[in-house]
């Protein structure tokens, strides 16, 4: 089998914040290396990566899903949009049975059908569960319903023209779904397991949170009535946070199957999601209480590994934690990072392929500038890693 | 009979046993169905493909605790991807700063094939969650000779070198081993429901299984021979 594992790992400092907190309103927390540290849940930083495929544009509202049970009403829609006589009940009916023929069971809602006999008007068919489909999914459904049209019946009845609906709804997942997986588990049979992993962001170094008390003015106190209008506390810590995320692209490529359209190459759906992880995971950032404490900042090292093996977090570098004596948490980190990596990779053979792209910032990461080749910036660094491995893809295992 | 042995080494582990729902708990050791799991992964076996899982959980299976770990509460929140309501908050608990030695006992060419697995394996390994990575490779040795007992008895220590520090007065420790009874300890053993039968995503299946508790002495790599009577044993103990 092609195997192809991407790693990417990031060294990144926050100021004072509390971005990812626990019931209790205080920054999460672990215990590592037997002394306590900053923690930014797996959960948090994967949804702050699916938010900026979107707001940043790094990905085409159609690349990305929908997640709803009213998959006939979203067939019909398209189905009206590709052609306007086709509409209302006509473009429900052949939209329900292209759903039903890609396997996918759809059922009038039992509490809105009996309305429907109190004279309501008769509701559109639902899925049982919710259904987490690919824009892409759904146009293709809607054009298969707009072909066979005329007689919608016969037309899925032919095992050719079946199997196509079912093929539709079997390939071309969206990047969200191929990458994460379902996020919410309600129904097992149309599970995607996701091709990334994502680790708990963990401080390089001991962190104990701080209680900021604070103290607000009302503005329409009188003299009279000295004192604040109200007091609290918030929660919050500063760290180096170590983060690491490790991304099986022929697992990816297979959720997302191969690309069907002529004027690109095979492998543009895998490179686009790869780029867009990469991008997205290395510039995203929780945005909890991002107006109390405005965290905006970005990772100062960044390391992208490309393996034919297996994945490799370098988290162990940093269990006996970082002091910062020398200069500093990151310039320390990085010191270790350079020394960690080669040290592991060597010890557990690490394949001759395996490539390595360095970005990083300032005089403290200089150590790592020798481990790999070096990107100006993101954007050169993520078309690097796309274009590498869509060469890896084409070649033959 | 051969014995693979693996070591279950993160900053975050969560073996989860009787966990549905909002509230996703954690067992104290890694769980069979989890390392049988993990195994299948790296071995690229589909789920619902019961054939091939068989073999694997037909693998007598034991874990020595090298390095508890503490426990970790998470407690998560989501949100309903087209409306924005907010869905049932969920707890979720993870072993933090855990070591294990996990190993399994069974024929020689089958755990080969899962050691070489590991080396390159279809899908990247975790430690009973997806965003539990292990920290070091998941693979130690394939024992050839002896059985279950013996290799969990001669692999070294791989608790961390902090953590071995609080033992370092002690020539030996006594590691806690949970282990797959034998067919004449069926009355001594306790019952745990994580025999693996399917991972198969609509219907995941577990039997239930054997386990007895024992301990295995194991050199401590760490110990550090003090004069009998130092005064300052104790000072040193404390500030560690």
């Amino acid at each position: 089998m092609n195997r192809i594992f991407l790693d990417v790992h990031a060294l990144q400092t926050v100021p004072p914040s509390n971005l990812n907190r626990d019931d209790t309103g205080a920054p999460k927390t672990a215990v590592y290396g037997g002394v306590p540290r900053a923690r930014v849940s797996s959960q948090a930083w994967k949804r702050a990566t699916r938010t900026y495929f979107k707001d940043e544009h790094l990905l085409d509202a159609s690349e990305l899903g929908v997640r709803t049970k009213k998959i006939v009403e979203a067939v019909a829609g398209r189905i009206t949009a590709l052609d306007p006589s086709l509409a209302g009940e006509t473009a429900l009916r052949i939209a329900d049975e292209t759903v039903n023929a890609a396997g996918l069971k759809t059922e009038v809602p039992k509490r809105k059908a009996a309305a429907a006999k109190d004279g309501e008007p008769e509701p559109a068919p639902q899925s049982k569960y919710l259904v987490f489909l690919s824009a892409r999914q759904l146009d293709g459904l809607a054009r298969l319903a707009v072909e066979g049209a005329a007689d919608i019946t016969a037309y899925l009845k032919d095992k050719e023209n079946k199997g196509r609906a079912k093929q539709i709804a079997d390939t071309h997942h969206s990047v969200d779904i191929a990458l994460f997986g379902r996020m919410v588990a309600d129904d097992a049979d149309i599970n995607v397991d996701a091709a990334v992993q994502v680790a708990h962001a963990i401080s390089v170094h001991r962190v104990e949170n701080e209680s900021d008390y604070y103290t607000a003015v009302d503005d329409e106190n009188t003299d009279a009535e000295t004192g604040a209008g109200m007091i609290g506390t918030v929660d919050f810590n500063s760290a180096t946070l170590y983060r690491y995320a490790a991304l099986g692209v022929h697992q990816l490529a297979a959720n997302l199957g191969q690309s069907l359209r002529d004027d690109k190459p095979r492998t543009d759906p895998v490179r686009r999601a790869v780029e867009a992880f990469v991008h997205g995971f290395v510039a995203s950032l929780p945005t909890g209480k991002i107006n109390t404490f405005g965290h905006h900042t970005l990772p100062d090292a960044v390391i992208v590994k490309l393996r034919t093996t297996r994945p490799v977090s370098f988290v162990a570098a940093f269990e006996d934690p970082v002091r910062g004596e020398a200069g500093g948490y990151v310039r320390e980190a990085s010191e270790r990072l350079a020394e960690y990596i080669p040290d592991i990779e060597r010890a557990y053979g690490d394949d001759d392929s395996t490539l390595t792209w360095v970005l990083r910032v300032g005089p403290n990461t200089q150590k790592l500038a020798g481990i790999g080749t070096e990107s100006e910036n993101l954007v050169e660094l993520v078309a690097a890693v796309g274009q590498t491995v869509a060469e890896r893809l084409e070649k033959p295992a | 009979m051969s014995v693979l042995t693996l070591r279950l080494a993160g900053p975050l582990q969560s073996w989860g046993a009787s966990a549905r729902f909002a509230r996703r708990t954690t067992e104290s050791v890694p769980t069979k169905s989890g390392v049988i799991g993990m195994l299948a992964a790296a071995a690229g076996i589909e789920r619902g493909d019961d054939d091939r899982l068989w073999p694997l959980a037909a693998l007598r299976f034991g874990v020595r605790i090298d390095q508890p770990g503490t426990r970790v509460r998470d407690f998560q929140t989501a949100h309903h991807g087209v409306t924005g309501k907010s869905m049932p908050l969920s707890e979720r608990f993870y072993l933090a700063d855990a070591v294990f030695v996990a190993a399994l006992e069974g024929d020689h060419p089958l755990l080969a094939e899962l050691h070489a697995a590991l080396r390159a394996p279809v899908y990247a390994p975790f430690l009973g969650r997806r965003s539990c990575p292990p920290s070091l490779p998941v693979e130690l040795h394939l024992h050839d000779h002896g059985g279950l007992q013996d290799a969990l008895r001669e692999e070294p220590w791989q608790a961390s070198p902090w953590y071995r520090k609080q033992f370092r007065g002690r020539d030996e420790v006594e590691l806690t081993v949970l282990r797959e009874a034998d067919a004449h300890e069926q009355n001594a053993a306790d019952t745990l429901r994580d025999q693996p039968l399917s991972f198969a995503a609509e219907h995941r299946r577990h039997t239930l299984r054997t386990q007895v508790t024992c301990s295995v002495p194991i050199p401590n790599p760490s110990a550090r021979h003090l004069p009998r009577h130092d005064p300052f044993d104790a000072l040193d103990e404390e500030s560690a």
